[in-house]
């Protein structure tokens, strides 16, 4: 092998040639860009929209408030990047848009401390930036505007008590993802807004992952282990319509209630769900893309200098008397 | 295994494939097809380059691609894949796949996490665990491959599997965020230099994919091991008639698409001061795009190291000048998808000239 001593010298070589002689930097806000264009009215602006996953439904809806609104603002050209899940995408999609100018960027960050970088150079350049549902870490951004977890499921749980079940009644929960925040608050804020008609029991918590047909499965199975079940909360609208599935297979589905969380105004979701009867009750889950562009217009147009850091969006309670309204007011298309 | 007469058998190159057309040209301009095919994701690279720039924005007067900011962006992008593709390369040489380096990745960068801030390991230790995981994991697989002889396509899909698994275990399914700093649950503050950059312009990750790069560069060129590469490749049983070690180069091979593998873990976890047990999904077929792009056929035996860095440069600059020019996501994938199979139908015309 004395090819291959020789090839591992050469190699080390090279190696060691390149990396002496240098000194690394971290990477910090060059300031070379005058991302900050003069705010006012009656001029062009680029927004860059990074998006952590495009394939989300609830993403997509995000995407189109976004781009929708902005087509109401002279001015505004908004460009969406996706970064299909994956971090290292979402860090690329940012730089790119800092590379070409923008004027302001919006972001939902697939996740907190890997983005976390990228948006603080972005602000320490000077764009402004608005993080939507998910956070960052630090204060290094414009504006944060998610929704309430919490509030959400105590508005459900509300609901149940006073509406739903004021008898009382045996209900399950069909829960999101273990260890995502939105389960965790989503099943918090339930408990709370039941709390107060100590009738209602849960019977049952059982995961399914927010999938649909996760969803039906569980449900399949709490059929069989709990024989009178009067409701069912689940902390989707998708794992709500897997669940109604799974009771209609077993002929219950006029005997349960069941409840979803989301409401996106799009034909395969929960709106249309409690239109057409399947569900009792939905809680918007609103995406704050219209409320990103109402800020954007006042940091760029209205040269607003203090936005308000922290925004929290308020939720809707959808039942039958209001679906088909409120499908029309949330941007739904027939 | 030796055969009984050595002399009578031939090792490499094991027989000249059947010639796919007659293309009848002078001798000099023989070698300007063949030149042309054989650098094929060279001229691709230049080409694409060239049209990046002439379609990229200006700002302000200034190229935005030609920018340098957004050269060490590409650079900085690519090199997580690049580094895994050159591992991919030597397997796709012996005619074998890894399906598993994204996920070894993931695993990787959960374990670089998890031992710097919950084990407070040092920098060193840390790294040498992680590398010396992932080219045991690459290694037990490419056992497995030579050993019981089970096609490497099933094995690393497997082996996939159980990478993912095993680091939603370690890191109990979360992301494990990794603080810098001197107290506990914080990783030296050196680990973030794997997201600065050398003077401020070539990135970190970028200088190490040129140290792989050119290493494999080397290695392929030069080496016994690479001689037994393309063999195994090229006529699996002819090499071993010969007295490759096939078994062996096997496992090696496979080793060394771990350890870089690891190798790209280590990096995105201090890109991203994170890590997740999700990173590097999908990663796996962008590094085989890059080895497809870079000329090696799938079939093995014939292929080039350039060309896989070629052909990783050349993702990275297309997955740019599109974000760059603002095409739709969902556009950029089918281009993406097209420029693959143009490459791969540019490789079918190659005239054999024996």
């Amino acid at each position: 092998m004395r090819y291959a001593r020789r090839a591992i010298t050469i190699f080390a070589l090279a190696a060691l040639a390149v990396t002496t002689g240098c000194s690394v930097e971290k990477d910090g806000g060059d300031g070379g860009t005058d991302a900050s264009a003069q705010c006012g009215s009656g001029k062009e602006f680029l927004i860059g929209m990074s998006q952590a996953n495009n394939a989300e439904p609830y993403r997509q809806v995000m995407n189109d408030d976004v781009t929708t609104a902005a087509k109401s603002v002279p001015g505004f050209q908004v460009v969406v990047s996706d970064a299909a899940q994956d971090n290292s995408k979402q860090v690329a999609d940012v730089e790119n848009f800092l590379s070409q100018g923008i004027n302001l960027l919006i972001i939902s960050p697939n996740e907190a401390k890997p983005l976390t970088g990228v948006v603080k150079k972005a602000y320490d350049q000077g764009t402004p930036v608005i993080v939507l549902d998910r956070k960052v870490e630090g204060d290094a951004y414009t504006a944060f505007i998610g929704g309430d977890n919490v509030a959400i499921g105590k508005a459900a749980g509300e609901y149940y008590a006073k509406t739903l079940l004021p008898q009382g009644g045996k209900v399950v929960e069909i829960s999101g993802l273990p260890g995502s925040t939105p389960a965790a608050e989503r099943a918090q804020g339930f408990r709370e807004g039941i709390a107060s008609n100590p009738k209602i029991e849960i019977v049952a918590t059982q995961t399914a992952e927010w999938l649909r047909e996760k969803g039906q499965s569980v449900m399949d199975a709490m059929l069989k282990a709990q024989p009178d079940i009067d409701a069912v909360y689940a902390h989707n609208d998708p794992m709500a319509e897997g669940a109604y599935l799974a009771a209609k297979a077993a002929g219950k589905e006029t005997a349960i209630k069941f409840t979803g969380i989301d409401a996106l105004p799009v034909a395969s979701g929960g709106i249309k769900a409690v239109e057409q009867g399947r569900l009792q009750a939905t809680f918007q889950y609103a995406t704050g893309g219209r409320e990103a562009i109402d800020l954007a217009k006042k940091i760029l147009v209205d040269c607003t200098k203090d936005v308000p850091k922290s925004t929290t969006l308020g939720t809707m309670q959808i039942t039958k008397d209001n679906a088909a309204q409120a499908y029309t007011e949330l941007g739904g298309k027939q | 295994m030796n055969p009984p007469n050595p002399t009578t058998v031939a090792a490499s190159p094991p027989e000249t494939p059947p010639r796919r057309r007659a293309i009848r040209l002078p001798k000099d301009r023989h070698a300007i097809v063949d030149n042309f095919f054989r650098f094929q994701s060279l001229f691709g690279l230049v080409a694409v380059f060239l049209i990046a720039i002439a379609v990229s924005p200006s700002r302000n007067g200034e190229n935005v691609f030609l920018s340098s900011g957004n050269l060490a962006n590409i650079v900085r992008a690519v090199s997580e894949i690049g580094i895994i593709a050159v591992g991919m390369t030597f397997v796709i040489l012996i005619g074998g796949i890894d399906l598993s380096v994204g996920a070894v990745l993931g695993l990787a960068a959960v374990g670089s996490a998890t031992l710097m801030v919950d084990s407070g390991l040092g920098i060193v230790p840390t790294v040498l665990i992680v590398l010396f995981i992932g080219t045991a994991f690459g290694a037990t697989q490419g056992a497995i491959v030579a050993r019981l002889g089970i096609q490497s396509f099933i094995v690393t899909l497997a082996g996939l599997q159980a990478a993912r698994g095993i680091a939603r275990m370690w890191s109990g399914g979360l992301g494990i965020p990794i603080a810098y700093g001197e107290g506990p649950q914080e990783a030296p503050e050196a680990f973030s230099l794997l997201s600065g950059s050398i003077n401020g312009v070539l990135p970190v990750p970028a200088l190490i994919f040129l140290a792989i790069g050119v290493g494999a560069l080397l290695v392929l060129r030069s080496t016994a091991f690479a001689r037994h590469v393309y063999a195994i490749g090229g006529n699996e049983k002819a090499a071993r008639l010969s007295g490759v070690p096939v078994r062996r180069v096997r496992v090696t091979v496979f080793a060394i698409s771990g350890l870089l593998a690891a190798l790209a873990g280590i990096i995105h976890a201090g890109q991203l001061n994170q890590g997740s047990p999700n990173d590097g999904a999908g990663y796996e077929l962008d590094a085989i795009a890059a080895v497809v792009i870079g000329g090696t056929s799938l079939a093995g035996g014939s292929g080039s190291m350039g060309g896989t860095i070629a052909g990783a440069l050349l993702l990275g600059i297309l997955n740019n000048i599109l974000a760059l020019n603002n095409i739709d996501a969902n556009v950029q994938l089918v281009v993406k998808g097209l420029v693959i199979v143009a490459a791969a139908a540019l490789q079918r015309l190659r005239p054999r000239i024996a």
